[in-house]
C-alpha cells in the first residue's frame, strides 16, 4: 500500500475498496485520535448567570460584614516620632553624630480597652526594602552554613572588610538593621515588651544557623544601623531575623515585641525612644504602633469594604440580568435566529 | 482580452469553467486571483498537470489514485477522493480556525496578565524592576503552570459537531468573516488582561499597605492568583469538556500550588517558608477569593451578554445541538453503528 498517505482527511464513515487488513491504510481507531472522547458541553443559560451572581453576592456580603466588624474591633495607636524627636533643623547631622542625646519621650492615651497580647511595631515609610540592589545584597547560604561564611560575592559593598575578611552576616539588608529601642510605661509603671518569638519559627530553626555568630559586623566606616552581640548565635538574633524578611512595599511595619498585659481605656502610655535610626537622609519617616490583633490581622477596613462592595455589585448584577432576560427574551436554540434564516 | 478584463469577468461570476488549459495556465488562473485579491485560494487536483496549480495556491490538495502520486507529493493535504474536500473545509477547516484563533488570543492574554502584575509592582519598588515573585516561579509559569491547558484546549476543543457543520455549510462563513480572530477581539482580550492584572496587584496592595507583609508572601499570592485566574478564564471559554481537559486545567492549578510549596521549602532561598506562613492567615484566603471573583466578573458578564443578546451563528448552532442531544437522549430507539460520528 501507500506508506506516506496522511490520514488527516480520511472520511471514516464510508470505507470503500479493500478492507483486507493487509492492504488497508485505515489508522487504528481510538477515541482520542478521532476526537470522539465523551464530553460535556455546558452552555451558559440565564438561570446559571443569575444564580452565579446571586450566590457570590450572598457569600460575600456576610464575609464583608464579619471582616469589617473584626477590623473595627482592633485598637491601633500610631504615633509618628521622627520629626518631633529631633528638635534641630539639621536632622541628618544630629542623627549621624554619635555624641548627641537621642532619647525622646512620646505619650499616648489609649482610647479603648486593649486586650493582650498587644503588638508593638515600628512603622517605616519611604524605605524601599524591595529595591533590586538591596534585595539581592545578602547571602542566605552564609546565614545557615558555617562553611559558607566566605560566600559574600552578592553582598558587595558590605561583603568583606578592608582586610578581605568576610562579614557575617554580610550584605546591605543586615547592615541596615533598625536600631531604635522602646521602653514602655503604662501609667508610670514599666511594662515589659517581650522580644522573644517575634520572628518566624521556621526562620529561627531552619534558616539562621545555631552555630553561626556575627563577626566583623558593622565595623566599617559607614554605620548603617544596629550592631550585633557577637556571642549570640544568629538563630537567636530575632531583631535581625525580622528585619531580614524584606518587606514587599515601601511603607511597612515590623514586629518589635509584644506587651503581655491588658491596657485599659484612658490609660497613659509613655514610651521612651532611643531615636538612633537614620531615616532623615532619604526623607523617610518612623512611627511607633501599638495594636491588638484579630482573625483578619491588623486594623484594615479595606477587605471588609471590598467584600461588601463586590457582594452588593453582584446582587445588583443578578437583578439587572433578571430584568434584562425578562425584557429581551430569546428562544433557546431557535433555528430562525440563524443569520441566513432571518 | 487582457488579464485585467479576465479577472473582472471572473470575479463577477459564481463559477468559472476553464477548459483545454495547460498546466502553467492553471497556475496562472490561481495567481490571477491571488495577486488581485486578499482572498485565500485553494487548488485541488489529481494529476501531474495539476502540480504547478497546487503549488501556486495557498492551500494545495492532491488526490492520490488513478493518475499517480505527483499531485500528492506537491500538496499540503492529500486525500483519496474529491468529495473529501467537503469535510476538510467545513469540518476540519472550521475547527482549525476556531482553535488557532483562540489559542493565539489566549496566549497573549495569559502572558500579558502575568507581566502586567509585575509592571504595576515596578511603581512601588522605586522603579528598580524587582519582582516579588520568585525567579523559579517566573520560569515555571510558562512551562508548568499554564502551558498544558493551553495546548490541550487547542488540540481537543470543538465548537460544533461534525454533523452540524456538514448540515449547515453556511457556518463556514464564520471563518470567512473573521469572527474568531480580529482586532476588536484582541483589544478586548488586552483590556481584560490589564483589568485582571490591576485586580491581582491592587486588591492585595490596598489590604497589605502599611502591614508587615514580606515580598515572598506577596509574590506567592500573586503567583497563585494569576495562575488560578488564567485557568478559570480558560475554563469559562472551553466548549467541550473531556476528562483530559479537566485533568490539565485543575491539575495545573494543583501543580502550581505544589511547586510554590516546594520552592518555599528550600532554606537557602530568601522566601523560605513564606507560603506556609501566609496560608495560615485568613486574610490571604479572603484576598485570593476576592481577586478571583473580581477578576472574572467582567469576562463572565460580557460572555453572558454576548451569548444571550448578541448570539452569532455558532452560538445558536451550539444551542440547537444541545436541544437535539436532549431530544436524542429521550428517543427509545438508538441506532447502533460501528462507524464513527461525532
Amino acid at each position: 500500500g501507500d506508506p506516506g498517505l496522511p490520514s488527516s482527511a480520511m472520511y471514516p464513515l464510508e470505507m470503500e475498496g479493500n478492507s483486507n487488513p493487509k492492504t488497508t491504510n485505515k489508522p487504528k481507531y481510538s477515541k482520542f485520535t478521532q476526537q470522539e472522547l465523551p464530553a460535556c458541553k455546558p452552555l451558559l443559560t440565564p438561570e446559571i448567570v443569575i444564580a452565579a451572581f446571586a450566590l457570590i453576592g450572598a457569600l460575600f456580603v456576610p464575609i464583608g460584614l464579619a471582616s469589617l466588624h473584626a477590623s473595627r474591633q482592633v485598637v491601633e495607636l500610631v504615633h509618628r516620632y521622627d520629626a518631633s524627636c529631633v528638635p534641630v533643623d539639621d536632622k541628618v547631622g544630629f542623627i549621624q553624630n554619635s555624641r548627641t542625646d537621642k532619647t525622646c519621650t512620646v505619650t499616648m492615651t489609649v482610647p479603648k480597652y486593649m486586650k493582650s497580647p498587644i503588638h508593638v511595631y515600628y512603622l517605616i515609610d519611604g524605605f524601599y526594602q524591595n529595591h533590586r540592589r538591596y534585595v539581592r545584597s545578602r547571602s542566605d547560604k552564609q546565614l545557615r552554613y558555617k562553611s559558607a561564611a566566605h560566600l559574600t560575592s552578592d553582598c558587595v559593598p558590605e561583603g568583606d572588610t578592608a582586610d578581605h575578611a568576610p562579614i557575617v552576616p554580610c550584605g546591605l539588608v543586615a547592615w541596615s538593621l533598625f536600631n531604635d529601642t522602646y521602653t514602655v510605661r503604662v501609667n508610670g509603671v514599666v511594662t515589659q515588651v517581650n522580644k522573644k518569638d517575634i520572628a518566624w519559627k521556621s526562620d529561627k530553626n531552619n534558616k539562621f544557623g545555631k552555630n553561626i555568630y556575627p563577626s566583623n559586623f558593622q565595623k566599617g566606616r559607614l554605620i548603617g544601623g544596629a550592631t550585633l552581640n557577637e556571642s549570640i548565635p544568629l538563630s537567636e538574633q530575632e531583631d535581625l531575623i525580622v528585619w531580614m524578611r524584606t518587606a514587599a512595599l515601601p511603607t511597612f511595619r515590623k514586629l518589635y515585641g509584644r506587651i503581655e498585659k491588658d491596657i485599659n481605656a484612658n490609660d497613659n502610655v509613655t514610651v521612651v525612644i532611643q531615636n538612633n535610626y537614620n531615616t532623615y537622609s532619604f526623607g523617610g519617616s518612623k512611627a511607633l504602633v501599638l495594636s491588638t490583633a484579630s482573625w483578619i490581622g491588623g486594623k484594615n477596613n479595606f477587605i471588609g469594604i471590598a467584600y461588601l462592595t463586590i457582594g452588593g455589585l453582584c446582587l445588583s448584577l443578578a437583578m439587572g440580568f433578571l430584568v434584562l432576560y425578562m425584557v429581551k427574551r430569546r428562544n433557546f436554540g431557535d433555528p430562525s435566529n440563524l443569520s441566513w434564516n432571518r | 482580452m487582457s488579464i485585467v478584463q479576465l479577472f473582472e469577468v471572473a470575479i463577477a461570476c459564481d463559477v468559472v469553467l476553464c477548459c483545454r488549459v495547460a498546466p502553467l495556465q492553471k497556475a496562472g488562473i490561481v495567481d490571477l486571483i491571488k495577486k488581485r485579491t486578499s482572498d485565500m485560494t485553494l487548488a485541488i487536483g489529481d494529476g501531474a498537470n495539476d502540480v504547478s496549480m497546487i503549488q501556486m495556491a495557498d492551500v494545495g490538495i492532491g488526490i492520490s489514485g488513478q493518475e499517480g502520486r505527483q499531485a500528492v507529493m506537491a500538496s499540503d493535504f492529500a486525500m483519496g477522493q474529491f468529495r473529501f474536500l467537503v469535510p476538510l473545509l467545513l469540518v476540519h477547516g472550521h475547527w482549525n480556525y476556531q482553535r488557532m484563533s483562540y489559542m493565539i488570543l489566549y496566549n497573549f492574554y495569559r502572558n500579558a496578565t502575568f507581566v502586567f502584575v509585575l509592571f504595576w509592582y515596578v511603581l512601588y519598588t522605586g522603579y528598580t524592576l524587582s519582582t516579588a515573585i520568585n525567579e523559579w516561579s517566573s520560569v515555571l509559569y510558562s512551562v508548568v503552570y499554564t502551558s498544558a491547558p493551553t495546548v490541550i484546549v487547542a488540540i481537543l476543543d470543538k465548537d460544533l459537531s461534525r454533523r452540524t457543520l456538514l448540515k449547515y455549510p453556511q457556518l463556514y462563513g464564520a471563518g470567512q468573516r473573521e469572527e474568531s480572530y480580529n482586532l476588536r477581539l484582541f483589544i478586548f482580550i488586552m483590556v481584560d488582561s490589564v483589568w485582571q492584572s490591576v485586580v491581582v496587584f491592587f486588591i492585595p496592595y490596598l489590604a497589605y499597605k502599611n502591614s508587615a507583609i514580606d515580598s515572598a508572601s506577596l509574590g506567592d499570592l500573586w503567583t497563585l492568583s494569576v495562575v488560578i485566574l488564567v485557568n478559570i478564564h480558560l475554563a469559562m471559554d472551553v466548549i467541550r469538556w473531556t476528562w483530559i481537559t479537566h485533568a490539565v486545567i485543575w491539575g495545573s492549578i494543583v501543580a502550581t500550588w505544589i511547586c510554590v510549596i516546594i520552592i518555599d521549602s528550600i532554606p537557602t532561598l530568601p522566601g523560605f517558608w513564606a507560603i506556609y506562613e501566609v496560608m495560615g492567615t485568613a486574610l490571604f484566603w479572603a484576598l485570593l477569593l476576592a481577586v478571583i471573583v473580581v477578576g472574572m466578573i467582567p469576562h463572565f458578564a460580557a460572555k453572558a451578554i454576548r451569548e444571550h443578546f448578541m448570539p452569532n451563528d455558532i452560538q445558536i448552532a451550539r444551542e440547537m445541538e444541545k436541544s437535539q442531544d436532549s431530544r436524542d437522549a429521550n428517543q427509545p430507539e438508538v441506532q447502533m453503528s460501528t462507524s464513527t460520528r461525532a
